[in-house]
Parts: C-alpha cells; structure tokens; sequence
C-alpha cells in the first residue's frame, strides 16, 4: 500500500467519523476543503509551471552555487530572503522547497526558505504593524529572522 | 467589553475572508498566468515547453491524492478545532504552563497570517503575555496538516526535525522578543501583563 492511499484512507475514516459526530459540521468541513482546493490548485500549478521554466532557463550550478552546501551559511541567508520575498500560499512553499533541494540547496537553505516563506510576509506586515505597533513588528521579524538562521545551521549539521 | 473585542476579531476577519467570487477570480488570473507564462516557454524554446509540461503532468500526478487527503484534513482541523478556541485555551492559562501552551498547541492549526494576527491581537488585548503571542506564531510555522505535503518533497527526516524543533524555536522566540518588545515597560517599573 502506497503512502498516498494510506492518507487517503486516514482522510476518509476522519471524514465518516465526524459525519457521524455531526453532520452539519462535516458538510461545511468539505465547503471549507473545496474552498481551500479553489484557493490552493491554480497557485500549484503555477508554482510548478514555474519550477519547470526554472529547470529550463537557469542552470543547475546557479542553485548549487548561491543555495548549495559549498555557499556556507550564506546559503541560510539567501534561502531566507527567497522566504521572505516570496508570496505562495503555504500549501505550494513545500513542493517549490523540494524543487531547490534537488537543484542543489542545502537543507539549511531550504529551511530557511520554508520557515521564512511561512512566518515572514511583506504583504501582510502592513497588517502587523497596523494590530501590534511597529516596535513588536520590527522585533518579532528580526527575532523570527535570527532564530530561522540557528535553525538552518542546525539543519546543516543534522542532516 | 469581551464581546466587542470578539465581534471586532470576527469583524476583522470577514474583511479578510475572500469571497467566493473573489476566490474565483484569482483561481483564473493563476491559471492564466501558468498558461501564459507556459506558452512564451514554449514559443522561445518549443523543448522547454514539453520539458515544463511533463514537469508539471508529472508533479500534479505525483501529489494529488496527497494534496485531496490534505484538504480534508484542513478542511475537518478548521471545524473541529478553531483558532478561537485554542486561544480560548491559552487564554486561561497563565505563567511557563500558558507558554509552553502556546509552544505546541497552534502547530495542529492551519490558516494564513490574516486570520492569524487579529486572532492574536485579540488575545493580547485579553492579557496574554508577549512571548505567549510570539510562540504561539512560531508554533502555527509548524503547518501540520501540511506534514504529508513536507514529507513528499523534503522527506520525513526533514519534517520530523523541524517539527520537533518548533517548539524549541516557539519558547526561544517568545522569550527573546517579550525581553526586547517588553523593556519600556520594565525601565519605568510598570506592571508588564497588563495592557
């Protein structure tokens, strides 16, 4: 049995169990995963279109040279800053982290990507600074930024 | 005073909440674009064209299972299990037990930060301490119902680390931006929970 229709079949038993539990909730559970999916399919595909024309028109050594292992940890410091600049759904930082992985990106490059990619966003620092002032903002970030970096040379190390 | 910070909250993300028509739109204008951007691929380099377009065939056969389980999965999480309650949660808790709450607990959440920050906001406003607010945010980084996403494209050893790490990350964090965020308060000898 693939891993695919393990998950499959756990979605399914979770999905009879809460109907089961409560109907109503379990409808508007499958509203919210069509939702999701609307939200979610067009910017993967996207992401994967692009990936593709990265693999086309950049060549491998330009990853393996800026991200690779051989950069140091200046490659945590460029796989952050791709974090931080790029505006992808969550759901698409996993399959486009693979993609630099097998480019050549260290693993502390492409957590760095990962975690700065999800917790750190341009587009909704407006919205930060707007609920929390502009100190929090400034220092949850650079905190966040640092913290990412020890992680990315942990994961140098570790794997 | 509590049902006006809750309705502001609720308020706040409804604004914040695309609506289906909205939603739509988007989906085209992405479509659009990877069609666009395929086609000069293929005008410039007709090879390269084929190359992405089995790049893709190939991606989307691989995960679609996954990402279909996944959004079950969301889609039961955002029922089940609201932000507003596991704030609800952390909320009566105070002290290293509410910190090391709000370590772990969001890491089963899904959302984006704009449901995410007034959420907090909220919690703030109730009184919870800053590094409780700034773990809490380090700890939804986790993405669980993500994790068989991560798995597929960066492997278990990759996921399995940075799973267990986050709460390390979360209570670090938390500590730190609460020691610099919260210093004013301290230098002029203010009680700092209360806001």
């Amino acid at each position: 049995m693939s891993i695919s229709t393990i998950y499959i079949l756990v979605a399914a038993g979770l999905l009879v169990f809460s109907f089961i539990k409560n109907r109503e909730k379990t409808t508007k559970a499958l509203m919210v995963a069509g939702r999701v999916a609307l939200m979610v399919l067009p910017v993967l595909l996207f992401v994967f279109v692009l990936m593709g024309i990265l693999e086309v028109f950049v060549p491998r050594e330009v990853f393996t040279s800026l991200l690779g292992s051989g950069h140091g940890v200046l490659g945590i410091v460029l796989g952050e800053l791709l974090g931080v600049f790029a505006l992808i759904e969550p759901a698409a930082v996993f399959p486009f982290a693979g993609f630099l992985h097998q480019s050549g990106a260290s693993y502390g490059a492409v957590v760095g990507f990962v975690m700065s990619a999800i917790l750190i966003g341009i587009v909704t620092l407006p919205l930060e600074i707007q609920q929390f002032g502009a100190r929090f903002t400034i220092t949850r970030n650079v905190v966040a930024l640092l913290l990412i970096f020890g992680l990315g040379l942990v994961f140098m190390v570790a794997l | 005073m509590k049902m006006t910070h809750e309705n502001a909250a609720s308020e706040q993300h409804k604004k914040n909440h695309k609506g289906s028509a909205e939603l739509v739109k988007s989906a085209i204008i992405y479509v659009a674009l990877a069609v666009v951007v395929w086609l000069g691929t293929t005008i410039i380099t007709p090879q390269g064209g084929v190359h992405v377009a089995g790049i893709v065939y190939k991606t989307f056969s691989g995960v679609l299972a996954i990402i279909a389980a996944v959004f079950v999965l969301i889609g039961l999480i955002q029922v089940w299990l609201t932000p507003e309650q596991v704030s609800k949660v952390l909320g009566k808790e105070a002290g290293w037990k509410g910190l090391l709450l709000s370590a772990t607990l969001p890491m089963i959440l899904g959302g984006s930060l704009f449901v995410i920050f007034p959420l907090l906001k909220t919690l703030r406003e109730k009184g919870a301490r800053t590094s409780s607010v700034v773990a809490f945010l380090f700890a939804w980084s986790a993405k669980a119902p993500l994790l068989p996403l991560e798995i597929k494209f960066l492997g278990l050893p990759f996921a399995a680390l940075r799973l267990v790490s986050i709460p390390v990350l979360a209570i670090l964090g938390g500590l730190l931006a609460e020691w610099i965020i919260d210093k004013p308060l301290r230098d002029a000898g203010l009680e700092i929970p209360e806001r």
